[in-house]
């Protein structure tokens, strides 16, 4: 397992969401679940926190993460990932469905 | 530690009272005597497997008891390696046996019948679950093999090796096989030593049984299983919101 | 007829939302409160927020429901401590509240990974299941999944008042890899799906009287079978046990000496054995004569 965490530059959340939090994906091999959740931190950094059943591969995930930071306005936010060898594209998907179902709910 | 033969254990648990209980096909039925008090015995020896046709007699002898001796106590005595792996069992609905002899010892439960359950041999799997964990209290003796499943079948089927999941059960003695971790889960009340007076321990165990479920109160006291009973509780809390 | 996703695709979560009145569910213990396996991270396996199971309060036709999805894609869907106690206090809270206590399984049963608390979890689990049988709280088991329900959550799933399964769900002990482990190929061929499915699929089970209703693997119609199920529950009586005593004794009399699924449904009063297999769930049930 390798854990790791920071917090990237983001534009900040919408002032009002659907829902506190969120939940997109599922921990199972090659797949992984992420968790966002709003509120109680600094409204212009989105702060993550990563495990993950593959080590080696935290360059990429920072870069995944940045990107996902600089691309919506995420401020304020906490997403914590709890991952069992998803390909990155993948990722990359779970993040948005996660900010999809925290801004508009489930539907 | 040596195992004592099947009739030299209910010698050992029910004294001469022993002769009333009779076995078939390692399946057993019958009323003995525990503490001077009259009860119903069920069970299995030699390590047998549970099949279809083993929980429907044992269930047969529940049905008896609960129709012509009211609220004598059911003593449950468990040397089983598990359910019977057998594809035309499964067919049948082996489950489904299982759940009616389940059903059964809950209908004599309701009716005032105590359970006591005494692993006396293997008490594993799916053979435990379908009646020995059942009882009101749980007692093992010392010499029986409470538990899952020993480490090295629990390596072979997990891929995690025999020494890392030694090296935790030290902490975690859920990961241990053995009547007496079992007990620290609250899994068993008591482990019982065949050194000591078995009769005697039975017989207050049957006086002091209560239909309250205990083991996660045990098993936090114990501080084998120290997440269940908060978990449980939270979930209580959380609902009545 | 237009059908929605196939339920047994569905994730647990996707299941909870198909099933229950829109907007509804209630998430208990969300994931935000991070309950996680101490064991899986001791033994370096990635953890989840529930721990595999997902338990809530929700409605159905609004009704008041309980209900658990258990996750099986996380550990095969199996039963850890947090996982097990989850369960147990659901059902605990089902018998205390009078609330009705829904659990669509999706388990191979214990998580040996956790050793024997989740073994005890299972059997405490099953004390709070009579206890709401106890109170005449209705508690239903809905079976439709990939893994099915076996070890000890299938024996767990015949201890609610009622099963409702698709023909896609399964309800066992053993599975057919480790009986074929056991047995030998020759006896039990677990490659063929076909078999498999004879030996432990919601055709065979609905025939055979262990599984209450047969429908689509489709969420609005598990949905269906649970609404009319709701309003009833299965007392625990002497009649009622010695009526299925002799239903099971004539079971295994009828056909334990029958290898051959085939038989066992020809015996249940199916005639066309090529048509009910290629059935739907509800057409399968219309045709053949259901067995008592």
């Amino acid at each position: 397992m390798e854990k790791f965490a920071k917090a990237f530059p983001s534009k900040p959340l919408a002032a009002k969401t659907a829902k506190p939090w969120a939940l997109a994906g599922v921990v199972g091999s090659g797949n992984l679940e992420v968790l966002l959740e709003r509120g109680g931190r600094p409204s212009d950094t989105m702060e993550c926190h990563v495990e993950t059943s593959i080590p080696g591969y935290k360059a990429s995930w920072l870069a995944a993460l940045a990107d996902f930071a600089h691309n919506y306005p995420a401020g304020g936010t906490k997403v914590t990932i709890n991952d069992q060898g998803a390909p990155p594209v993948l990722v990359n998907l779970r993040l948005r469905q996660a900010y999809d179902h925290l801004i508009k709910g489930d539907k | 530690m040596k195992k004592p033969s099947s009739r030299a254990l209910f010698a050992k648990l029910f004294g001469p009272s022993a002769k009333g209980i009779s076995v078939e096909k390692s399946v057993l039925t019958g009323y003995a005597a525990a503490g001077g008090t009259k009860v119903c015995v069920i069970g299995t020896c030699d390590g047998t497997y549970v099949d279809n046709a083993a929980a429907l007699r044992l269930a047969a002898h529940v049905i008896d008891c609960v129709e012509k001796h009211p609220k004598t106590p059911i003593v449950m005595l468990v040397d089983s390696a598990g359910q019977e792996p057998n594809r035309v069992a499964e067919m049948l609905g082996l489950a489904s046996y299982f759940g009616h002899l389940l059903s059964c010892l809950e209908l004599a439960r309701r009716k005032g019948h105590k359970l006591i359950t005494v692993a006396t041999g293997q008490a594993v799997g799916g053979a435990f679950i379908c009646y020995g964990m059942f009882g009101d209290r749980i007692y093992a003796l010392d010499s029986a093999s409470v538990g899952l499943m020993p480490v090295e079948a629990m390596s072979a089927v997990t891929k995690i090796p025999v020494p890392v999941l030694r090296k935790l059960s030290r902490t975690m003695p859920s990961l241990e096989f053995g009547a007496k971790p079992f007990a620290l889960l609250g899994g068993v009340e008591e482990v019982w030593s065949a050194k000591e007076d078995v009769q005697a321990k039975l017989a207050k165990a049957i006086a002091a049984a209560s239909t309250e479920d205990n083991r996660a109160e045990l098993g936090k006291k114990r501080g084998g299983r120290k997440l269940a009973l908060d978990i449980r509780k939270k979930v209580l809390a959380a609902a009545a919101r | 007829m237009t059908r929605g996703p196939l339920f047994h695709e569905q994730t647990a979560r996707q299941r909870l939302a198909a099933l229950v009145d829109p907007g509804s569910f209630d998430e208990l213990l969300p994931p935000p409160e991070r309950i996680t396996s101490p064991y899986l991270a001791q033994l370096g396996i990635p953890v989840s927020f529930d721990d595999g199971v997902v338990i809530g309060k929700a409605k159905i036709g609004g009704r008041k429901v309980y209900i658990a999805a258990q996750v099986g894609q996380f550990v095969g869907g199996a039963v850890g401590e947090i996982h097990g106690a989850k369960l147990t206090g659901l059902f605990k809270a089902a018998a205390r509240d009078k609330v009705p206590c829904i659990v669509v399984i999706e388990s191979g049963g214990v998580r040996l990974h956790e050793g024997s608390a989740g073994e005890i979890a299972i059997a405490e689990t099953m004390r709070a299941i009579f206890e709401c049988r106890a109170k005449k709280v209705p508690t239903i088991a809905v079976i439709g999944s990939d893994i099915g329900a076996y070890g000890g959550m299938g024996i767990l799933s015949t201890c609610c008042d009622f099963r409702v399964m698709s023909e896609h769900g399964r309800l066992g002990i053993s599975g057919p890899i480790v009986i074929e482990k056991w047995m030998g190929k020759k006896a039990y061929d677990s490659s063929n799906r076909a078999l498999v499915w004879k030996t432990s699929g919601g055709k065979t089970k609905y025939l055979l009287g262990d599984a209450d209703a047969l429908v689509h693997d489709d969420a609005g119609a598990i949905r269906e079978a649970i609404a009319k199920l709701l309003g009833k529950s299965s007392a625990v009586t002497l009649k009622a046990m010695k009526t299925r005593q002799k239903e099971l004794e004539k079971r295994l009399k009828r056909f334990g000496q029958t290898a051959d699924p085939d038989a066992v449904w020809k015996g249940m009063g199916v005639r066309n054995i090529e048509a009910a297999s290629l059935a739907s769930g509800p057409e399968f049930a219309a045709m053949a004569k259901r067995g008592k």
